[in-house]
């Protein structure tokens, strides 16, 4: 059965969805700068470890993480250090190409929009000829802010968790 | 050329001439990882897990030794064993999870059953197989490894009987795993869950070497000193330990035999701050247990090796890693975040931030080592021309005995000292020596055979 929506929440679900390709877009577009305004100032970034064949961490204050950061600042810090051209992992940075896909939408309280959505990164490192691919699952939690929907939130739950070499924001 | 002869031309170590050379083919020659597989890492102790990771009966872990498939279990009486993970009916792996508790493992392929104990208590449909009889009374146990000891709880195997007693292989370098250990009010390690894997495509000894040098900091990790620096600008570093002001500010190291090394050093002011830090009421505490000097070397950045495949960083969080060649040019990392039992909430938050913070593929700073080794090892394959890599430090040293071991009440066989940006190398030494005699008995003991 479909379900009716008002016109309202129709467009937010919209937004929401543009949001998520627009960020993929930033991400492989380099555009980090426009990339970390699409997030709240305190925004959650999480990527968690696994715990064993099954299940993801759940708590990252007493679990490890991949990544896991609490504000804008801390991913901009990430920013900073790729834009240096003082990491190597950065000297040159592989060529990524996010694909997102299966996004559902759920309206929270408070305006607030969750979507689930399958993600696949597609990298290439050209400093050593080599190709993998990381996939997984995205949850972003989106927050109306100024006007527009911004990410409160995201989980990035990464399915192919043994890492070739390097792991960083614009590969997950 | 004999199979001896270029195995002693890998390591050119000559004291008296003040030279030290490690042969380029020693990181890119297939049949050389061969022959440390066999002779190294299945034939020296390896650290296999923590006891903290089995708690209960009938826990289990799987892991490897070189290319080997371990099973950790805890049986029903609380003992841990270490045996191989393969059926002794046609080898399949018995325990195919990473961990977990089960009283049996039964063997999926014929339905062998095997208890927490070792000990095979199903041979499926035996009295219809028309055995021989020689195999109703044979030993269908579970293989044990050929030694199996514990230190504070880090469990190491080993799958030649020919080793000397941990306490002895470990020797001096205890010290410095106690000095992580005994930051647990109860004494004991944990690792933070969630284990995380990784891979590059170079060289074993790259990890190896790299966990013994200071020297690569600056230069390899400038991305991440301007980031340090930066957080220290905005006030957003936290406390950061310092020394007191007698101390003289430098960098060292000390090596044991078997090939273990530590590297430490001593700044005015850390870049990092501590967990232990972070709770001042508990390192009050502490220091009445363990005393002044045992406080200070634990505020002291110590980056410990044990050879040949053991890690423990202890820096702005503690690390413990291992790693396994897959190839000669590719090795597979494990990680944990290691952790006393029984720190504070508040301490716990920072050590797991600052470990994510540093260490890992996905951190700011192990992500640049990992692209080095694979440059490293891209380098090793020109031919022409020795490395000057192992020879900072020799011109004053090594130093057999030193202040900084005496208070710790230690002799190392080498120590070294220097100013900050010292940047050793000659706490490699040790490590290749020990390879080299490994790889040298195996083929003076086959020539004999
Ligand atoms: S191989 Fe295990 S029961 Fe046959
Ligand atoms: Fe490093």
């Amino acid at each position: 059965m479909l379900e009716r929506m008002s016109p309202d929440l129709a467009q937010r679900k919209q937004a929401a969805v543009t949001i998520l390709f627009l960020e993929a877009r930033y991400l492989d577009d380099k555009e980090w700068d426009s990339w970390a305004e699409l997030y709240e100032p305190d925004a959650e970034y999480w990527a968690p470890s696994w715990l064993d064949e099954y299940d993801t961490a759940d708590d990252p204050n007493t679990q490890v993480s991949f990544i896991y950061h609490d504000s804008r600042s801390q991913l901009q810090e990430r920013i900073s250090r790729i834009q240096s051209r003082k990491s190597i992992t950065a000297l040159p940075l592989p060529r990524t190409l996010h694909m997102i896909s299966n996004i559902t939408t759920s309206e929270e309280e408070d305006g607030l929009v969750v979507a689930r959505s399958n993600w696949t990164t597609h990298i290439f490192d050209p400093r050593v000829q080599k190709q993998y691919l990381h996939f997984g699952t995205y949850e972003h939690v989106l927050k109306p802010s100024d006007g527009r929907l911004r990410i409160a939130r995201k989980k990035i739950i990464i399915m192919n968790d043994r890492i070739p070499s390097i792991l960083d924001f614009y590969s997950i | 050329m004999s199979i001896h002869a270029s195995i002693s031309d890998l390591v050119d170590d000559r004291p008296g001439d003040q030279a030290f050379h490690v042969a380029r083919r020693a990181f890119t020659d297939p049949l050389i990882l061969d022959l440390e597989l066999s002779h190294i890492f299945e034939s020296a102790w390896s650290f296999v897990g923590l006891t903290t990771q089995i708690p209960k009966p009938h826990d289990y872990i799987t892991t490897f030794i070189g290319r080997q498939p371990i099973l950790l279990m805890r049986d029903g009486q609380g003992h841990v064993g270490c045996f191989l993970n393969t059926c002794r009916h046609r080898a399949t792996i018995v325990c195919p999870f990473k961990r977990g508790r089960q009283k049996f493992h039964v063997c999926r392929y014929h339905g062998w059953a095997y208890d927490s104990a070792g000990k095979n208590t199903i041979v499926t449909e035996m009295d219809d197989g028309q055995y021989p009889p020689s195999f109703k009374d044979a030993d269908r146990n579970l293989l044990r490894v050929a030694r199996f000891e514990n230190y504070r709880g880090l469990l190491f195997a080993s799958l030649s009987a020919d080793v000397p007693p941990l306490s002895d292989y470990l020797g001096d370098a205890k010290a410095f795993i106690d000095l992580v250990a005994d930051q647990s009010p109860v004494g004991e390690l944990e690792f933070v869950p969630g284990e995380i894997t990784y891979t590059f495509d170079a060289n074993w000894k790259l990890q190896f070497e790299n966990g013994l040098d200071y020297y690569h900091f600056n230069s390899t990790h400038a991305s991440y000193v301007d980031i340090l620096n930066q957080r220290a600008k905005s006030g957003t570093s936290g406390p950061l330990p310092q020394e007191a002001p007698d101390e003289t500010e430098g960098q060292g190291s000390f090596s044991f035999d078997h090939g273990h090394a530590v590297n430490w050093s001593i700044k005015r002011q850390s870049r990092y701050g501590r967990p232990l830090v972070t709770d001042p009421a508990y390192l009050a505490e502490l220091k009445v247990r363990v005393g002044e000097t045992r406080i200070k070397w634990m505020l002291r950045q110590r980056n410990l090796t044990i050879f040949p495949n053991l890690q423990i960083i202890d820096i702005s969080s503690a690390q413990l890693r291992t790693w396994r060649p897959l190839a000669v040019d590719k090795t597979e990392m494990t990680s944990h975040c290691l952790a006393p039992v029984g720190e504070s909430a508040e301490a716990r938050r920072v050590r797991i931030r600052n470990y994510e913070d540093f260490f890992n593929p996905s951190g700011l700073a192990t992500s640049d080592d990992n692209v080095m080794y694979e440059f490293c090892q891209t380098g090793y394959e020109a031919r022409a021309g020795n490395t000057f890599g192992h020879l900072r430090g020799l011109a004053n040293g090594p130093i057999s005995s030193s202040g900084h071991a005496q208070e710790l009440g230690i002799s190392p066989v080498e120590s070294a000292f220097g100013k900050p940006a010292f940047g050793g190398e000659t706490n490699f030494h040790p490590g290749y020596r020990e390879w080299r005699r490994l790889l040298q008995r195996h083929v003076d003991g086959g020539a004999d055979a």
